[in-house]
């Protein structure tokens, strides 16, 4: 008998396992009843986006937390509750996720969505569901683009958006002639490729070189090789935090010198970017949408409160996580009634000020519920991100064009 | 100059394939599954030599002399209290082996988030960026010695398998389980040793990654996909198939990303795939035996 005592032990550790793991991660979604107002929130919390999807599910707690300190958690006599699905960055687990929430959790309305092609996911199942969907970061256009009623897009811009004043500054002090494009292949690095391609063509800016790539890759140089050699004025690149850093290490293997080379956002705007790739990270400039010393009320405070609670230094990501919670919050505490409807209405009404600057859900330029985002162009300069565009609000002179990596 | 580029860096990044390849292969020789937690065992091979860096400030190069072991204990255990429990019970179908193999991988990877959280780390050292130039052409140095420290390993695992008494066992416990065991081999010993080998191996090429590459606790899918396209390309359990497999794999895909598009370089990896499997089923091995 010895193998089937051997058995019930296997049974019984799997099914402690099992219980341990689903008391950690759900943190009291027993409870439920009438008296509370559901909000799910869909993130990558495993899978290789999982570091994204901690730091917003973090941001979100520690606005929670503050929003409860203040009373703000309940609204007529409900209780606000957040239940987290993890979508594992994977477009089918997300679109389960948010049938699962809609269908059996009754969630009143749901936010989240970290890669763009879940967050499209969640936004067609949700629009298909009449249930409320505030995106968090999926920045894909045509997410908002679709006139889908459900969909609000607040603290995310449209990727193609993210270069408002960056081209005011390549109009004033950059002035290309050539410029390469560089992004991965998935719905966020095409959509913001696509978007400054169509503003180059339209002012006749020449495009020398334009090549999507594999995210996750090992090596980049032969990509980087072939860029070379068209000799652009400018590098254009749409990536995530560690192809960046791979990318800028290996341009500083390769000696490839260019005047100046800006990231769109995301990747090249993370403190992860500069601790692995170093020194290689000097004179990159970046599109941003958020950075901890921009001027909106609470920013700073934020970025301070989360590093000591987390022990780590949030991005955008999480600021943008954190700002939708306050809207959230905000649309709850004024809905007339806790419907679909009600709620749909309350979030078209908003207007208020939020770490990511002033929300307002607006229909305009082919979008539907789209907020229109505040834009800087920000620099490495000595391992330090500083803000060099729009001039009124920069903390440092930009350096242009960037010296060669000889020469530094 | 840019083929000259291309081939190199194609080459050097094949190398290290290979050997992560090469402990993917040992393991389908003898038992006859796929083991797709292999991806899972570099990464665990990858942290300890990162924790080894960070905490003891130990070199990455070095640290893999550390993680070699460990991976080795942990996968004869693996095998031992796992994989071999399973061989045992007679309903399950060996196909059906690999499933646990799925579940190693998962328990391994959640495990290393819990204790590493899902954050991106890599290790610096003072050569991680060192170029040497050949002509125009940039060679990386950390890439350089992986590539010679991976031939090393191969060139070791080949003697290994073929002059020692228990590389012999291997290599017959791999050609006719039944027969080896009527010849006196115990084979759910050299079955355990193989996956420790395999493991050990694993874990020396994530750590020659290490220095190039960045580290978090899904890292290891795709080595466990690149060590599979490797495994059929090279004609599953040949050592020597899979060296060759890994450097052509390096190869078309730095080929494919210079002449054709860098966001198509899986996809080349992925059409020799299918081309093997249609016209070359027992992969290159079949080539030498022919």
């Amino acid at each position: 008998m010895k193998k089937f005592r051997w058995q019930i032990i296997a049974v019984l550790l799997v099914v402690a396992l099992v219980g341990l793991l689903a008391g950690g991660c759900g943190g009291g979604s027993s409870s439920g009843g009438k008296d509370t107002v559901k909000v799910g929130i869909i993130l990558p919390l495993t899978g290789s986006e999982a570091m994204f999807g901690e730091m917003e599910k973090n941001s979100f707690e520690l606005a929670y937390e503050e929003l409860k300190a203040a009373g703000k958690t309940t609204v007529g006599g409900k209780e606000i509750k957040l239940m987290y699905e993890d979508d594992q960055g994977k477009q089918d687990v997300a679109k389960s996720a948010t049938e699962k929430l809609v269908n059996q959790d009754k969630v009143n309305m749901l936010s989240g969505g970290y890669s763009s092609a879940c967050t499209n996911v969640i936004a067609g199942s949700a629009q298909t569901l009449n249930t409320p969907f505030l995106v968090v970061t999926g920045s894909s256009d045509d997410i908002t683009k679709k006139g889908w009623q459900y969909v609000f897009r607040g603290s995310a811009a449209p990727a193609s958006k993210y270069t408002i004043s960056f081209w005011d500054m390549l109009e004033k002090v950059v002035k290309p002639q050539s410029v390469a494009i560089i992004y991965e292949n998935t719905d966020f690095g095409t959509s913001g490729a696509k978007g400054f391609r169509e503003e180059c063509n339209k002012r006749g800016i020449k495009i020398a070189f334009d090549q999507a790539y594999e995210h996750g890759a090992i090596d980049f140089k032969p990509m980087l090789a072939n860029m070379r050699s068209t000799n652009p004025d400018m590098i254009f690149a749409t990536s995530y935090v560690m192809d960046a850093s791979m990318i800028v290490k290996q341009m500083k293997e390769l000696d490839f010198n260019t005047k100046l080379f800006v990231g769109n956002g995301a990747g090249y705007t993370m403190p992860e970017f500069y601790e692995n790739a170093g020194a290689a990270t000097d004179y990159v400039a970046s599109t941003a949408l958020w950075v901890p010393n921009v001027t909106w009320p609470g920013a700073a405070d934020y970025f301070n409160k989360y590093k000591q609670k987390y022990g780590k230094e949030p991005d955008y990501h999480g600021a943008q996580a954190y700002a939708t919670m306050y809207i959230i919050a905000d649309a709850l505490g004024r809905a007339k009634d806790m419907t679909n409807t009600g709620i749909q209405q309350a979030l078209k009404q908003t207007d208020m000020m939020t770490i990511m600057g002033p929300i307002k859900f607006e229909d305009w330029d082919g979008y539907t519920n789209q907020d229109r985002p505040n834009t800087y162009v920000v620099q490495w300069q000595k391992g330090k991100l500083e803000v060099i565009w729009p001039e009124d609000v920069k903390s440092a002179s930009y350096v242009y064009p960037a010296p060669k990596w000889s020469e530094r | 100059m840019l083929l000259g580029q291309t081939i190199i860096c194609g080459l050097l990044l094949g190398g290290m394939y290979a050997l992560i390849a090469i402990g993917m292969t040992l393991i389908m020789g003898v038992m006859k599954i796929i083991n797709l937690a292999h991806g899972a065992l570099v990464m665990v091979g990858m942290y300890v030599t990162y924790v080894c860096s960070k905490n003891y400030g130990i070199d990455p190069y070095i640290g893999m002399f550390i993680a070699m072991p460990v991976l080795f204990l942990l996968g004869c255990l693996i095998q031992k209290y796992m994989i071999n429990r399973l061989v045992e019970v007679d309903s399950i179908l060996p196909e059906n082996q690999v499933l646990l193999t799925v579940g190693i991988m998962l328990v391994l990877t959640e495990a290393a988030r819990l204790m590493f959280k899902s954050d991106y780390r890599s290790v610096t050292t003072s050569y991680s960026s060192d170029t040497v130039f050949l002509g125009a052409m940039s060679i990386s140095v950390p890439l350089l010695i992986g590539f010679f420290i991976a031939m090393v390993f191969t060139l070791l695992l080949h003697l290994f398998l073929t002059k020692t008494d228990i590389g012999k066992s291997i290599r017959a416990t791999s050609q006719d389980r039944d027969a080896a065991v009527y010849m006196g081999i115990n084979s759910s010993k050299i079955t355990m040793i193989t996956f420790g080998i395999g493991a050990a191996l694993a874990a020396a090429g994530g750590s020659l990654l290490l220095p190039l590459f960045y580290l978090f606790p899904d890292v290891g899918h795709l080595f466990t996909a690149k060590s599979f396209i490797i495994t059929i390309l090279g004609g599953m359990g040949s050592t020597m198939g899979a060296a060759v497999g890994g450097l052509i794999l390096g190869l078309s895909e730095s080929l494919g990303a210079t002449y054709i598009n860098m966001g198509y370089k899986d996809v080349v990896g992925l059409v020799i795939f299918i081309l093997v499997l249609l016209f070359l089923p027992g992969g290159f091995r079949s080539l030498v035996k022919r």
